[in-house]
């Protein structure tokens, strides 16, 4: 099954300039690692609040930037179930995200959004999700875990698998152990060999090798994997042994973008564009696009 | 029919400045033709193409897209208002003309943006008939030719074995602009001239099946040697439209920039992990051709490349999209495409 | 030019295996573009006349072409010195490189750097700046500095950015060129006015004590920006004031990267 392209237009007024952003103000900031952030971001007010909620989905991401430094793009980390504020969680990787990061709770930095494609949650009522992350890739999927965990009831068994290089790099500690907690959530988390400290008490390993061993069924199940290149080379072969379809795995390709609207051509790759017909794919569909230019 | 003699198209730019035209037409400069805007005493050169195309003027170089004001930590946006400036591209060619198909739909499918859309309908095209063309020309072999009419708003003709021009409108706006010019262009006969021959230089079905199945090949180490990754053939194309976002600000203001861009250069897909999933110029130029004979074929039905032939007229390190082309062309013919 | 014996020696390298991969020129309708021969027989197809101004040796700085080392260069006494420099530069190991030696008249022969470094010296040590260049040179300096300013602001308003002047010169080779550095902005990417005199000027700049004077740059130039003017005026300042010419030693410190006692220090006042 493909995801849902949600082709809506944002909330660009007609006339108006596609390019311009809101102002969103940070309302909480919180550090995951030593250098990454969450923030949470409430909109300017109730107008574009509504327009936002009524477009977005899971999946979708956003342009987020500071005038003077550019605009710089990630996922948006939280769910639509959750409609009072929007979080991004980001690395500090350069000069827009530095920034971005130098800001305080209480002021501003400018969103445009929500652009691209989404999960299809609505498709996997009543189905078993498997999430597999790794790093600063849980962000992504943490989106739909929560719109999942939030309308628990109409989804079957949830099993996420996470892990990082090491116990420091590990991002939503507090959440992995409300997540840990839960009966209704099986979390397995783990980290490099080499990565645990002496209180660590997951698992040790590489996620393809954690996810051998935990060996979900793929019976009426979805797998969403997002992580570094290495470990979803390595995870991919893992799921296809364990019997799942490349059409019931997704994936979000985390491309260079710029506009996130479809014409500034650095998202392209073959026919397609990761800001317009993605970010989300299934396994099957980044199988057809040139490997080589991903 | 609406007639000028071929020298007088200075009086014709003069008088459509004076009805409130801006006129960009091929001025001469220090030896070089470009299309830029004429002022009074600037010399209109026909008999060369520009090194430039009308894309400059629908989407410039540079343009701010957004504006700040900025005191310490806070910022306010200010308004920024596309250039709607009534303008006409005069004498340009057809194969800029053809070009507008994809800009249109690049910059409108799906999301409007109004920085090209204000330009491209204050813009009336009126492209000149091409009486000649070079070895670089391929217009016939994208589906173009040298008096195509595709998007132009009037025509200049060349008549009476280029003694004259014959103006004819064609939509509107090129009503409007025969209005316009007045006396400077009036009722008479004349012959046109028959267009430029231009040779068919290979088959494109063929091309673009190749590419379809050919990601992998040896053929573009080979194709990409030469390309040593500037954006000059980017630049001066009328299709290409990538483009790059980038702030710049002093202390109480900052502007959002839209600039060219091109995907011959080396950062283009640079991630901020490090990863690069174009790292060398072969991979870089293979995007290029992939991207106007294979993607946006695939994607939009129409070609990315209209044959003008600037990129190789232009290239210093000899880069030609129509050799390229005839060699797949020639590839695709050795071996069917399901053994390459 | 006896270019059958440049045919020859290109057709030998790639036979015996001295050289992967000879970089020269081929025709192409009249016009003179690069050509990337691999196989013996193709050397039949180098040419070379006055209309070849790439210089061969920026396909060096290409990673793609890393593994045809060792390469073979057909060099003119310019190009010659940009392989010298290179390899004074640590771009490129001396027993990577043989050059096919082109003269203003003659093929030189086959020569490895060792000896296209002694025929500079040799025969070339004298190579005068390009006469047409130091006669703008000439006029320029009797202009006002207004009026110079006023020049050089309309031949900059012609740039558009496009980077074939850094693409073109084999001594630009930085993976992250001083342009697309933004912690800081160096450099304004607008192609406006004060970007425009930045890039060029920087440029410039960054290659005084480095330019071979090979004109690659400004023929690469789809604006026709006078490029060599700047190059040439830095080139010979260099010289006056260092008493260096770029790519004659392939053992030379780089010039505004060192220093010596001796330097001259007038200019401290």
């Amino acid at each position: 099954m493909s995801p849902d392209i949600d082709q809506a237009a944002t909330v660009q007024q007609p006339g108006g300039n596609l390019y311009a952003p809101m102002t969103m103000t940070i309302a909480e900031a919180r550090d995951e690692t030593y250098d990454t952030r969450t923030l949470r971001l409430e909109f300017p007010g109730e107008q574009e609040r509504a327009a936002f909620f009524a477009k977005y989905r899971v999946g979708m991401f956003g342009l987020y930037g500071v005038p003077g430094a550019g605009e710089s793009v990630f996922c948006i980390a939280s769910p639509p179930t959750r409609d009072r504020y929007i979080e991004c969680t980001f690395r500090r990787a350069g000069r827009v995200t530095a920034a971005i990061q130098d800001r305080e709770v209480g002021q501003t930095i400018t969103f445009r959004g929500p652009y691209g494609n989404c999960f299809p949650i609505e498709e996997w009522k009543g189905r078993n999700i498997v999430f597999i992350a790794g790093g600063i890739a849980l962000p992504p999927l943490r989106s739909v875990i929560w719109n999942v965990l939030d309308r628990r009831d109409e989804f079957a068994d949830v099993t996420i698998l996470y892990g990082a290089r090491t116990v420091a790099d590990l991002v939503y500690k507090d959440e992995l152990a409300d997540w840990q907690k839960r009966d209704d959530v099986n979390l397995i988390t783990t980290v490099d060999p080499g990565g645990e400290t002496e209180d660590w008490k997951g698992k040790i390993g590489f996620v393809p090798t954690v996810l051998e061993q935990t060996a979900p069924t793929p019976k009426n199940a979805v797998a969403l994997v997002c992580g570094p290149p290495i470990m979803i080379k390595f995870s991919l072969p893992i799921l296809k042994t364990l019997g799942f379809a490349p059409a019931d795995t997704y994936t979000t390709l985390e491309n260079r973008m710029k506009c996130g609207v479809g014409k500034c051509g650095r998202c392209n790759v073959g026919s397609l564009y990761v800001c317009k017909d993605g970010p989300v794919f299934t396994i099957e569909q980044v199988r057809k696009l040139p490997q080589d230019d991903l | 029919m609406k007639v000028l003699d071929a020298d007088k198209l200075t009086d014709l730019a003069a008088a459509l400045a004076r009805a409130g035209y801006r006129v960009v037409a091929p001025i001469e400069d220090s030896g070089v033709v470009r299309l830029a805007e004429w002022t009074e005493g600037a010399t209109i050169r026909t008999d060369v193409i520009p090194v430039n195309s009308a894309k400059d003027f629908l989407f410039p170089r540079s343009e701010v897209i957004g504006r700040w004001d900025l005191d310490g930590a806070d910022f306010s946006p200010r308004d920024v208002q596309p250039d709607a400036t009534k303008t006409v591209l005069l004498a340009v060619r057809p194969c800029d003309a053809a070009a507008l198909a994809l800009l249109d739909t690049i910059f409108n499918w799906d999301y409007k943006d109004d920085f090209y859309n204000a330009r491209r309908r204050a813009a009336t095209v009126v492209p000149m008939v091409c009486t000649a063309a070079d070895e670089q020309c391929f217009c016939t072999s994208v589906g173009g030719a040298p008096d195509a009419t595709a998007n132009a708003d009037a025509m200049l003709r060349s008549a009476d074995g280029g003694a004259k021009f014959i103006l004819e409108p064609l939509t509107d706006k090129g009503n409007a602009l025969l209005d316009a010019a007045g006396d400077a262009a009036r009722e008479g006969e004349a012959a046109a001239d028959p267009p430029a021959e231009v040779p068919h230089r290979f088959d494109v079905d063929a091309v673009t099946e190749w590419l379809s199945e050919n990601f992998e090949s040896a053929l573009w180490t080979t194709l990409s040697l030469g390309c040593l990754g500037c954006g000059a053939c980017a630049y001066a194309c009328p299709t290409c439209h990538c483009f790059d976002m980038q702030d710049e600000a002093t202390r109480t203001q900052s502007v959002r920039l839209k600039n060219w861009d091109s995907c011959g250069f080396g950062l283009f897909t640079q991630h901020a992990g490090g990863h690069n999933p174009r790292p060398d110029q072969t991979a870089r130029w293979r995007q290029r051709v992939m991207h106007k004979f294979s993607y946006i074929p695939e994607r939009f039905q129409l070609l990315g490349c209209t044959g003008c032939g600037r990129c190789a007229r232009l290239c210093g390190a000899g880069m030609s999209m129509s050799e390229v082309c005839r060699r797949i062309a020639d590839e695709s013919k050795k071996a069917p495409a399901h053994e390459s | 030019m006896d270019l059958d014996r440049l045919r020859q020696d290109a057709a030998a390298v790639l036979k015996d295996g001295r050289a992967k991969m000879v970089i020269g020129f081929r025709d192409r309708a009249g016009d003179c573009v690069p050509a990337f021969i691999t196989d013996a027989e193709q050397a039949a197809e180098l040419v070379y006349d006055e209309t070849c101004l790439v210089n061969p040796a920026a396909y060096l700085k290409k990673i793609e072409l890393k593994r045809f080392r060792p390469v073979a260069v057909v060099a003119r006494p310019a190009v010659m010195r940009s392989l010298v420099l290179l390899a004074a530069e640590a771009q490129i190991a001396a027993d990577d490189v043989l050059i096919l030696a082109v003269g203003d008249q003659e093929y030189h022969g086959l020569m490895d750097l060792a000896g296209a470094a002694a025929l500079l010296n040799e025969q070339y040590a004298e190579m005068p700046h390009d006469p047409e260049v130091m006669k703008r040179l000439e006029e320029l300096s009797g202009l006002t500095p207004e009026e110079r300013a006023a020049f050089w602001t309309e031949q900059f308003a012609k740039c558009t950015r496009c980077y074939a002047c850094r693409a073109a010169c084999p001594m630009c080779y930085c993976t992250r060129c001083i342009v697309e550095k933004n912690v800081p902005q160096w450099i304004s990417t607008a192609a406006a006015r004060h970007g425009n005199y930045a890039w060029n000027v920087i440029r410039a700049f960054h290659l005084a004590g480095r330019c071979t004077e090979c004109g690659a740059c400004e023929a690469a130039c789809p604006q026709g920006i006078p490029l060599m003017l700047l190059n040439v005026s830095l080139a010979r300042d260099v010289e006056d004031e260092f008493g260096v010419k770029a790519g004659y030693d392939a053992e030379a410190e780089p010039v505004i990267g060192s220093w010596n006692a001796d330097d001259n220090e007038d200019f401290i006042r």
